[in-house]
């Protein structure tokens, strides 16, 4: 066997996490305000979130609706909730709201040849005006209760949320898929080289549709996990979140075209995210200097995985080699 | 009662008969026929557009056939996808397109047909990938090419050759009995040549009948049974190699009827105006020299592969030398790039018209002024829509355009019109050299002469031009002087008196 290559980019990418989390702990006082606690509680969804944006992301697709879906899904199970449903009921109605309306996306997307960014960016804006006109109250819903709440809240020896260990545990199955079943390797062919794709027996449209069902459960997990740690729900306060799942997938190696990346890397983008705007707060910035960073990092990271580091330095070296030249 | 002729074409591995393919405007294979040994490697030879690419893709279930019929191993066959042919052990192995990229050696080559195995504790309801059974199989494979290849390796790191090795293993994966080998050297140096042929005789050795698709004629002595001659779309003749000379298969591939479509006009050719001298780009140009002289059409031949359009795209400021020196009147210049170069009076106008040459969802008018924006616009960027107007009315008139007015979307003419919009588009610049590739590909037999005409009456007006073409008579029709080139390399040159079709494929095989 060839030997393994120990610094890949995905090891990498968590030990810059624990250098975060090591210099927080020491500088500031993230340890000691339960700052792990925290984060265990935040990043959850994020991880459930940039697994189901990763996946689509391997196709060659994006979801820009991703944020407004988990809208959809924290409303439905939050309403059913409300009226005296268990977790049972409420959880299963909810992921299959996700798989609905992201499977929706991919059925227009493949059935009218529209590229996805497009009919996603307009689904965004239809489930906003979605809920501002035909949800009571814009599909605020308050005073949840215990049936809700209880296991968002709920933690193992008062240490590790539920819903921390929920997402480890859905991004170790997906990790699992990707490697060990014939749907993961398909992604990967669909976004990297249709064609062969198609010569391989492959049949890209469905299996389009099939990862956007796939983006929707994980979507409704994710949207669960976010709002059962609230006693409320408000749909449109989701918006948005759709960039930090894309950030998260992009930093941690998935390639914005397609074809290419591992969830791995996407979980450890996550923590990575979040570890870069915890240690603003920390560090006494305002909130708007994280959505500037949060854009710079994508920048850089689309810049490090989409460019083709051989030609840049060929036209470079012919570059200076021209002006000294002349 | 059986006959013994009957009693051997049940032997044959695949049998292909009367096949008809055509595709607007174009017959691309007239009762083709062609049959299949076991064991045996039959290359398939033609010029470019003999309608090679085409019959493989019929093989291979990419196209369907008009007309015509195919039996494996005796039996009908009729195939809808390239994996229907995979599954029936035909597996063609086409030049780098079928891999992934980023996947490893092992994900590419069961793609589509992983193996799979029960997870334990499922009751065998879930199954997984089988990663050590896939691996044996792999190294089982390769094994059996005699080659030693990384499995876990990213596609996109290996070379050219391993690439091609990556893809003949995805085929054996099939347990392939036929496979289709198209131009499998285009790309590999000499020694990884003898590895593939080595790699092929084992194969051979195994009993792999091969359809060797190459217009490289000293491979085919080098390694095929048999040969098949196709032109036009049509079977010439099939011949046991050892059967065969060089100088007959030229002769089959030739042959075609030079119609007298081109008016050639003879003028006054003038000075030197531009030169290349030792044009080197590594791997691409192995240091070709040219000069072109005003009024002069020069013609540049050579079979598919042969480096014509990556001469045009260094000549033109589009890529970088490696070395080598251009001159304009005597003067050494230097193109960073194609604006500098299209400043200094050259322009090149590209095979691939939708891709390269017109930007065609854009009307006629938009093209053609295109490069020229910064001249017809006025102060702030605001373009000047009547002088706009007054270039494309005059281009569309001279190069008679047909189309009702400038604003006609290009995407709406047909192939010959758009042609003539792209060389309305290079004129508009005011070029004292134009660099046609392939001017006349795609387009109707009317349109071709109208393109002739066109390109003549340039030479006359004392324009130069560099016309690389596939199209051997519209070489032969057109050009002054003729460049052969072969793998990057100038094979020769021939002055108008001295022309052939023998003499240039001889250059160019």
């Amino acid at each position: 066997m060839k030997h393994k290559r120990i610094f890949t980019r995905e090891t990498i990418l968590g030990l810059i996490v624990l250098a975060f989390m090591a210099y927080l702990s020491l500088t500031t006082n993230f340890a000691s305000r339960n700052g792990f606690f925290s984060m265990m509680l935040d990043v959850s969804p994020t991880i459930v979130g940039a697994i189901a944006m990763s996946l689509v992301i391997f196709t060659g697709n994006i979801d820009i609706s991703a944020g407004t879906i988990l809208g959809f899904v924290s409303y439905t199970a939050g309403e059913l909730a409300m009226s005296g449903a268990p977790m049972v009921l409420f959880v299963p109605a909810a992921i299959v709201v996700g798989m609905l309306i992201a499977g929706l996306n991919g059925w227009i997307s493949v059935t009218f040849r529209v590229p996805s960014i497009v009919v996603t960016l307009a689904m965004n804006m239809v489930h906003l005006g979605f809920y501002a006109t035909f949800l009571r109250n814009s599909g605020w819903i308050e005073n949840l209760g215990d049936n809700f709440t209880w296991f968002g809240r709920g933690m193992f020896f008062n240490l590790v949320p539920y819903i921390f260990i929920v997402s480890l545990v859905v991004a170790a199955i997906f990790i699992f898929i990707m490697r060990y079943s014939k749907f993961g390797k398909t992604l990967y062919a669909v976004g990297g080289n249709r064609q062969a794709a198609i010569y391989a027996g492959i049949n890209p449209d469905r299996t389009v549709i099939k990862v956007y069902l796939v983006e929707g459960f994980l979507l409704g997990i994710a949207g669960l996990l976010k709002a059962m740690t609230r006693s409320d729900v408000l749909p449109s306060s989701f918006q948005g979140r759709e960039m930090t799942f894309i950030a998260a997938a992009v930093v941690g190696g998935v390639n914005i075209m397609g074809g290419s990346g591992k969830l791995i890397g996407a979980l450890f983008g996550a923590l990575l995210v979040y570890m870069l705007s915890t240690a603003m707060i920390y560090m006494g910035f305002q909130d708007y200097y994280q959505f500037a960073l949060q854009g710079v990092i994508i920048l850089i990271a689309v810049f490090i995985t989409v460019t083709d580091f051989k030609a840049l330095k060929h036209n470079l070296r012919h570059a200076f080699a021209a002006r000294e030249g002349k | 009662m059986e006959t013994k002729t009957e009693a051997r074409s049940d032997d044959l591995v695949l049998r292909i008969e009367g096949i008809y393919k055509s595709f607007p405007g174009v017959n691309a294979l007239t009762n083709m026929t062609i049959d299949l040994r076991p064991a045996e490697v039959h290359a398939v030879c033609g010029e470019n557009g003999a309608g090679k690419s085409t019959l493989m893709k019929i093989i291979t279930g990419i196209y369907k056939p008009d007309r015509g019929w195919m039996k494996l191993n005796g039996e009908s066959l009729d195939i809808d996808s390239p994996i229907d042919a995979y599954s029936r052990g035909i597996a063609i192995i086409f030049q780098e397109t079928s891999l992934f990229p980023d996947l490893t050696v092992l994900e590419n080559i069961f793609m589509g047909h992983e193996l799979k195995k029960p997870l334990p504790g499922t009751a065998r309801l879930i199954s997984i990938l089988d990663y050590p059974a896939m691996r044996r199989k792999a190294k089982e494979i390769f094994d059996r090419l005699g080659m030693a290849v990384d499995l876990e390796a990213r596609v996109a790191d290996l070379g050219v050759a391993t690439k091609q090795m990556v893809e003949i293993a995805k085929a054996l994966s099939f347990d392939s009995r036929i496979l289709i080998l198209d131009e499998p050297t285009a790309a590999l140096t000499n020694k990884e040549v003898d590895t593939l042929f080595e790699t092929i005789r084992k194969l051979k050795a195994h009993g792999v009948s091969m359809l060797y698709i190459s217009h490289r004629l000293d491979e085919i002595f080098q390694i095929a049974d048999r040969v098949t001659v196709i032109r036009d779309g049509e079977h010439i003749n099939t011949e046991d190699v050892a059967k065969v000379t060089k100088d007959e298969l030229v002769s089959w591939m030739v042959g075609r009827v030079l119609t007298n479509l081109y008016p050639k006009e003879e003028f006054e050719i003038g000075e030197v105006v531009f030169e290349a001298r030792g044009i080197v780009q590594a791997g691409v140009l192995k240091g070709i020299d040219l000069e072109l002289r005003k009024g002069e059409i020069l013609g540049i031949s050579g079979l598919a592969g042969a480096g014509r359009t990556e001469l045009a795209l260094a000549l033109c400021g589009f890529t970088r030398l490696d070395s080598g020196r251009i001159l304009l009147d005597g003067k050494e210049r230097h193109f960073a790039n194609y604006r500098q170069a299209m400043d200094n009076g050259i322009v090149y106008i590209s095979e691939d018209r939708q891709k390269y040459g017109l930007v065609v969802p854009m009307s006629i008018s938009e093209n053609i002024t295109l490069p020229l924006l910064a001249k017809i616009s006025r102060g702030m960027g605001i373009i000047d829509r009547a002088a706009e107007r007054e270039i494309n009315d005059s281009y569309m008139e001279r190069l008679a355009i047909k189309a009702p007015d400038g604003g006609f979307v290009v995407n709406n003419l047909s192939g010959g019109n758009q042609q003539k919009v792209s060389v309305a588009k290079a004129l508009a610049t005011l070029p004292r050299i134009l660099v046609l590739d392939e001017p006349t590909r795609g387009v109707d037999v009317g349109a071709k002469s109208e393109i002739h005409r066109i390109i003549s009456n340039l030479a006359k007006d004392g324009k130069s031009i560099i016309m690389i073409s596939s199209d051997l008579p519209e070489i032969l029709g057109m050009s002054d002087r003729v460049i052969v080139m072969k793998t990057g390399s100038k094979m020769g040159e021939l002055m108008r008196d001295a022309l052939s079709q023998e003499r240039i494929l001889e250059l160019a095989l």
